[in-house]
């Protein structure tokens, strides 16, 4: 068997080069012999297993078994060894094969990269030494390099090292760019507009602190801080992409210097243009925006609406939700009630107390004020019916909860009692747990559920179709 | 359940793949970067700033040097998986057009054809020969002349056929023109089946098996679950199950405690597994626990089956369902009991409630998002009891099951949101619900990416994994606080990669990873662990111990958070290993990864090589077993030598595994020889040929009294070994032999010879330094120079006036050097070499510029590097202090004779170059330091007119260059 692999392996390097041509996305369904999936890593001697053509030279092979060994390494966790095997790597740069000589440098930074992360002997002096060397190993990869390098600055608190880097970077021009590049250099001026950013707020504070003579100068590099951010950052956040950093310095920005136009439409534009991708974020920075700047119920409820839409399970549905009970008009109660059970559909929410809270006080409002609109609570409970006492009101649930959150449980009794009535598992089990503790209020919940569960959803035609658990 | 309030940047462009450099991803892509980073918020105090992909975490290692046996072999499983062998064939294809050069797999039908025709004869030919029967006459003797009107004697036929068998494998045989002749004439008519319809149906199926083997999606998803009892105490239990059996078709749940056994945490079986006898392999099992009870879905081809296992109790079957296309995937809802999602084949998406039955929610043969050929689907539950995800190659879509055809909405998609490349396919879906309820998993074969519900296409999370193979397999073990880091194990099949990732957040900050990702052990490391065995047993045990992944799962020790964690994996022959990973705390990891590593660089073969203590250890163990009868004989002693290499994948071996762990392998070996031998004779693999000692050795050899005490000693193990038909292992000879101890560092002092010194000089890297010592210490050659000197100063002053005369432009001066730098390997960068210390090619430069003070650009000399690449382990720092003091050396060294013939100068000229230069050099110093490059390399360009000439008449210089000069 292994004579048959090695004599399999001895696949042709012209159909190698071949084989770079082939088209990946293409999926073979003629030639049956390749697998459906574009599979990359397949060993060669599996996609070609002839007997023709040249071995490797044994320099290939030897680097490859090189590469292979440091992989391993890394994958282990022994920087060391790697470190030892990437010295007799190197040599790979004088690669024969032109495919990988021009591959060579993008796997020694990245190798070199990693294990200077995390050998116990590295420096962030050995870590720029090396950077640098790299920069200079290929003009495609001096942006990429030049911002991880600026990354790694920045996790190690060099902010100032970062900057510079930055600035270097930024001025870097090399013939035409490739898309890629374009990004990188994009990249790299929104990053040094964060950094404008971070100095600007430092003079800010400054400023703060100081008295008026000093204040003049600083307030002026202060300034000059805001122009370059300003520049940069608005630069980065007219393409689509998701810029929260960004977005959050630029308008934090802008609201000292009370641009609040410049604001409203950033903001908007970040939510609201198609081109950009859903980013729930978006939506909330623009109505913290708004909440900030004072606008009205009816603006901040329909920014709310919107990201509703987006993402039902949103904590700030809570929010929307305590506004739509405040209004005074029905539709918006029923609003309100509908965003609640949507929220409690969600695995995330089962055990938000505020949340069943919110549902219990709404649903027991609906049934004080004469059951007037208890066919809300009826559309949405048929929904729910056939699933929700499974998911929420189980025997199991009950005991976990009464043990876990007590005030839990006391909402999900109310709630499960009103829906399902009182012979409902979870709101047996908790209230008569309740009344064994003794507590005053399983005693009125007891009372109330009753009161009402009996009369009023029984009535409406609720529980008859509804198993008991 | 809060989003994040800020997330990590990232450019997001609808629309297609992006394209890759080159075919598929970079090799290593995923070491390196940081992905991005996100500062502090405005109102935040001064934080550092933190990484998407941050390179600390907690640091997770296995405790052991391979993975251990768990339960015993699987005793029944005989049949062995597929290779390569079985349906390629191997040798020249003469091929008049290279059609299929694209897939080169010549798949051997032909030889599956004769296998058919020779085993059952009577299936491919029986109708024709038994009306042909009167008319064939097999005799010997001649035919009669009235017989010979209705029979016609194939006896020559028969025996070429004969002739022909036993040069089977023979490369020149060429079939005999009587053959031919009668093949082509019954080739129409003689078998039972049309040969070209039975050669395609079988081309057909051999093909199918070939792709299956490329990559096999049937088992995706793994075959193995960990449901663990909600009480801890004594030890944390749980029930495993997986499959077993003759065809994997046995469905085990198995009570498993976790125990602290002598320090280390050991997985026990308590009790027989309740077992089910089903009905097809199976494939996948899938598990979940809701509401105090488990639901277990098994998926085999056809049929899916639901059981339910609470505490203390025996697991009881609910439901069975059959599909009538293969069902592709099977899972178990995390939010409702008895509810299950399945897919199948032929694109049909359903919710299975072992109640309610059946709803179908989707039919679709065709993909979501463009066009691909797969049929695999898949469908997992999200973070709504009512949404389910369904993933097809190309992306996953989220449907409503109150709604699905109105409601839905793209959740992933191959593409440009979430940068993936050409020829990128969604190969394992997975829910990572409990670690966030919101969260899911998407493994490619480059990538895997994170996602989250609330904003849906574009990923929080991308990391290239970089496995060999696609991974099928995954497990989540989620953290079980804020600070803890979830871990997922990626698993792939054939090659049985294992990956453990970490990854935090998600709620109130943003998804990171957590730490570089680590490999785990995978089934087949343990047998670079075990001992030689005889040819049939290694075999066996080659091919159980490298036979597919088929599942993966673990289970924590504790509910503590950095409890440590056991890794169960399922070999696709059904047996079940573990290994156990512990949480080094980070101070000690890297002095811990240390003293593992081996300090020089292990040689390939050597990795392979059992380690012998551990070896012999075993091979006692093995020596009492079970004798194979009538397999193994005398002459295959040498062949059972040490078990083949995973060339692929080097392996690093920590250590040898301790004692507990050698033990368990033993038993189970033990037990895996038992059972296969055990098994009926013609299952049992072919014999390898075996030979009488008579063939080796003269009868007079044989009872030759043997000499001396090694020899005897050696003939009598040989004899005993040969008569317990046991696998004769080197160190079985005597006590095992140590490895070669380090030896003892030279001492200069002493070795006072000549060479030596010059050894230690050039091993240190003052070389150069010593032999210009040596030239000058010697009284002799100090005399012969100096008369050398006196003789040539006239000459030399009349060719220094000349080569000065041409040397004198500076622009002939910088054109000399460019061209330098241009015979350079072009691809490497000015001042590379020295900072990574790399001894450069070794190829003979044509230097022409001389050497200059400022030696800033050029790489150094050949002989520079010496001292720096054996001492490899050396600092980067004394490499380049070395190079540092080395720089006012270089004029010296290049009179060393070994520099000057690389240059090319000839052996009797080197002597009076050298006494020249030496004249050179002491008059005038070396040029100071402050001068800039050019000066200095005009100076420099002085003195060694003589030796660029005399080169240009040696190496083929340039003509071009000659009108420059001045001439």
């Amino acid at each position: 068997m292994d004579s048959f692999v090695e004599q399999l392996k001895r696949g042709t390097e012209e159909e190698f080069t071949e084989e770079s041509a082939w088209d990946g996305s293409v999926v073979n369904t003629t030639s049956s012999s390749l697998p459906a999936i574009y599979l990359p890593l397949l060993p060669r001697y599996l996609r070609h297993p002839t007997t023709r053509g040249r071995k490797a030279t044994e320099f290939q092979e030897t680097k490859k078994a090189c590469l292979n060994y440091i992989q391993d390494a890394l994958l282990q966790h022994q920087w060391q060894r790697a470190a030892e095997f990437m010295t007799n790597y190197l040599e790979t740069l004088e690669n024969t094969s032109a495919e990988k000589r021009m591959a060579a440098p993008e796997v020694i930074w990245r190798i070199g990269t990693e294990i200077l992360c995390h050998h116990s002997k590295s420096s962030i002096e050995e870590f720029n030494y090396f950077a640098e060397r790299m920069k200079n190993l290929g003009v495609k990869r001096y942006l990429k390099v030049c911002l991880e390098h600026v990354f790694h600055l920045l996790c190690n608190g060099l902010i100032d090292d970062a900057y510079q880097n930055l600035s270097l970077a930024e001025g870097w021009r090399y013939g035409e760019q490739t898309a890629a590049q374009d990004k990188e250099l994009k990249l790299i001026q929104a990053y040094k507009g964060l950094l404008d950013y971070y100095n600007w707020d430092k003079k800010r504070k400054a400023m703060l602190e100081l008295d008026g003579n000093f204040a003049d100068s600083v307030e002026q590099e202060m300034h000059s801080f805001f122009r370059q951010a300003a520049v940069n950052l608005k630069e980065i956040i007219k393409i689509p992409g998701v810029w929260d950093p960004f977005v959050k310095c630029y308008v934090d920005l802008l609201e000292f210097y009370e641009d609040y136009d410049e604001v409203r439409q950033v903001l908007s534009e970040y939510a609201y243009n198609s081109k950009f991708p859903p980013n729930p974020n978006a939506h909330v920075y623009y109505y913290q925006f708004l909440k900030r700047q004072g606008e009205s119920k009816k603006t901040l409820m329909s920014v709310l609406k919107i990201l509703h839409e987006i993402v039902p399970s949103h904590e700030l549905m809570l929010e929307y939700n305590a506004m739509l009970q405040k209004s005074k008009k029905r539709k918006n109660h029923r609003l309100g009630l509908e965003i609640i059970f949507t929220l409690l559909d969600f695995a995330g929410w089962k055990e938000h107390v505020k949340a069943w809270s919110c549902l219990a006080k709404q649903i027991k409002q609906i049934l004080e004020n004469s059951s007037k609109h208890l066919d809300w609570v009826t559309e949405e409970w048929n929904s729910r019916k056939d699933w929700w006492p499974a998911f929420h009101f189980s025997h199991y649930l009950a005991k976990r909860n009464w043990q876990e959150n007590e005030s839990l449980a006391c909402e999900k009794a109310l709630v499960a009692g009103i829906l399902l009535g009182k012979d409902c598992k979870y709101f047996k089990y908790v209230s008569h747990q309740g009344c064994k503790a003794k507590k005053e209020k399983f005693r009125t919940m007891k009372k109330f559920v009753k009161k009402h569960s009996s009369t009023h959803l029984r009535a409406s035609g609720v529980l008859d179709s509804c198993t008991p658990l | 359940m809060e989003f994040p309030g800020s997330l990590f940047p990232a450019f997001c462009s609808a629309g297609p793949p992006r394209d890759p450099p080159g075919p598929g991803p970079a090799p290593l892509a995923g070491w390196g970067g940081y992905g991005h980073v996100q500062g502090p918020g405005p109102s935040q105090p001064q934080e550092r700033f933190i990484p998407l992909h941050s390179k600390k975490g907690e640091s997770w290692a296995p405790a052991e040097a391979c993975a251990v046996p768990f339960l015993p072999p699987n005793a029944s499983c005989r049949v062995p998986t597929l290779t390569p062998h079985d349906i390629l064939y191997v040798g020249h294809i003469q091929r008049k057009h290279q059609v299929g050069k694209t897939g080169g797999a010549a798949l051997d039908f032909t030889g599956q054809l004769a296998h058919f025709f020779l085993d059952h004869p009577e299936e491919a030919f029986g109708a024709m020969g038994r009306l042909l029967q009167e008319n064939f006459y097999l005799g010997e003797a001649r035919l009669r002349s009235k017989a010979r009107e209705n029979a016609i004697s194939v006896k020559t036929l028969v025996q070429e056929l004969g002739r022909r068998e036993g040069r089977r494998h023979c490369p020149q045989a060429r079939p005999s023109p009587r053959l031919r002749w009668f093949s082509c004439l019954s080739r129409d008519w003689l078998f039972e089946v049309p040969l070209g319809p039975l050669a395609e149906c079988i081309h057909e199926e051999l093909a199918l098996q070939w792709a299956k083997l490329l990559f096999d999606d049937a088992s995706t998803g793994g075959a193995l679950a960990w449901l663990p009892t909600e009480d801890l105490a004594p030890a944390p239990r749980g029930c495993l199950v997986h499959p077993g059996g003759e065809a994997m078709n046995l469905l085990c749940f198995q009570e498993v405690a976790l125990e602290q056994v002598g320090g280390a945490l050991q997985p026990r079986a308590h009790g027989r597994p309740a077992q089910f006898e089903l009905s097809g392999r199976i494939r996948q099992v899938a598990a979940a626990q809701v509401a105090g009870e488990a639901l277990v879905g098994v998926r085999s081809d056809h049929h899916c089956g639901a059981w339910r296992l609470r505490a203390g109790a025996a697991p009881v079957p609910l439901q069975v369902i059959r599909t009538d296309a293969p069902a592709s995937c099977l899972t178990v809802s995390p939010h409702l009991p008895g509810e299950l999602s399945v897919c199948t084949l032929s694109g049909a998406v359903y919710l299975w409630n072992v109640e309610t039955g059946l709803q179908r929610l989707r039919q679709d043969p065709e993909t979501a998002f463009f066009r691909e050929a797969s049929p695999w689907r898949w469908s997992e539950f999200t973070a709504h009891p009512r949404v389910l995800s369904c993933a097809d190659r190309t992306g996953l879509q989220c449907l409503d099951v109150r709604a699905p055809a109105s409601r839905q909405f793209d959740l992933f998609k191959v593409g440009g949101e979430a940068e993936c490349q050409r020829g990128e396919r969604v190969m394992l879906p997975m829910y990572l619900g409990r670690a966030h309820p919101c969260q899911h998993l998407v493994a490619t074969q480059f990538s895997v990416y994170v996602l989250d519900e609330r904003f849906p296409l574009v990923p929080v999370l991308r990391w290239e994994h970089m496995l060999e193979a696609p991974p099928v397999f995954a497990h989540l073990t989620p953290g079980r606080s804020q600070e803890t880091s979830h871990k997922v194990l990626l698993g792939a099949h054939r090659t049985q990669e294992l990956l453990l990732l970490q990854y935090s957040g998600g709620s109130h900050s943003a998804c990171q990873l957590a730490g570089p990702p680590r490999r785990l052990h995978p089934i087949s490391q343990g047998l670079q662990h075990l001992p030689p065995q005889v040819t049939p047993w290694q075999d066996l045990l080659h091919q159980r111990l490298t036979a597919p992944a088929a599942g993966v799962t673990a289970a924590p020790a504790g509910q503590g958070p950095l409890e440590p964690l056991l890794v169960f994996q399922l070999s696709d022959a059904g047996d079940l290993f573990y290994q156990t990973l512990l949480h080094e705390p980070p101070a000690e990891s890297e002095s811990s990864a240390a003293p593992t590593s081996p300090p020089s660089l292990p040689a390939p073969a050597a990795a392979s090589q059992p380690s012998p203590a551990w070896g012999a250890s075993l091979g006692s163990g093995s020596e009492e077993s079970v004798r194979l009868p009538g397999t193994v004989s005398e002459g295959t002693a040498e062949a059972g030598q040490a078990a083949a290499p995973e060339e692929a994948r080097p392996s690093v071996g920590p250590t040898a595994p301790s004692p507990a762990a050698a033990a368990r392998y033993r038993c189970w070996l033990k037990a895996l020889i038992r059972d296969w031998s055990r098994l009926p004779e013609q299952s049992q693999p072919q014999a390898p040929p075996t030979i009488s000692h008579q063939r080796l050795f003269t009868h007079g050899e044989l009872s030759q009294p043997a000499g001396d005490g090694l020899y005897r000693q050696a003939r009598q193990l040989l004899r005993r070994t040969m008569r317990e038909r046991g696998c004769l292992a080197p160190w079985a000879l005597g006590p095992p032999p140590t490895p070669p101890a380090m030896p003892h560092p030279v001492e200069p002092g002493a070795w006072p010879d000549d060479l030596s010194k010059r050894l230690t000089a050039s091993w240190a890297g003052g070389w150069g330094e010593w032999w210009e010592e040596k030239l000058g210490v010697t009284r002799a050659h100090k005399l012969h120079a100096l008369r050398d000197r006196r003789r040539r100063l006239k000459q030399a002053r009349s060719r220094r006036s000349l080569s000065g005369s041409f040397t004198s432009s500076i622009t002939y001066q910088s054109d000399l050097s460019d061209f330098s730098a241009c015979s350079q390997p072009p691809s490497e960068p000015p001042g590379q070499a020295r900072e990574e210390q790399q001894p450069p090619a070794p190829v003979c430069r044509q230097d022409l510029s001389p050497p200059r003070a400022g030696r800033g650009d050029l790489p150094p000399a050949p002989g520079q590097f010496w001292p720096a690449s054996p001492l490899a382990s050396s600092s980067q720092r004394s490499a380049q202090e070395a190079w540092g003091s080395q720089d006012t050396q270089d004029s010296s060294q290049l009179l060393s004779s070994q520099t000057l013939s690389s240059r090319g100068i000839p052996k009797e000229r080197r002597k009076t170059l050298r006494d020249y230069l030496a004249i050179c050099t002491q008059p005038c110093p070396e040029p100071p330091a402050e001068l800039p490059a050019s000066q200095a390399s005009s100076l420099g360009s002085q003195h060694w007119g003589p030796s660029s000439q005399s080169q240009r008449s040696t190496a083929s210089q340039p003509r071009r260059k000659r009108p420059r000069m001045g001439f």
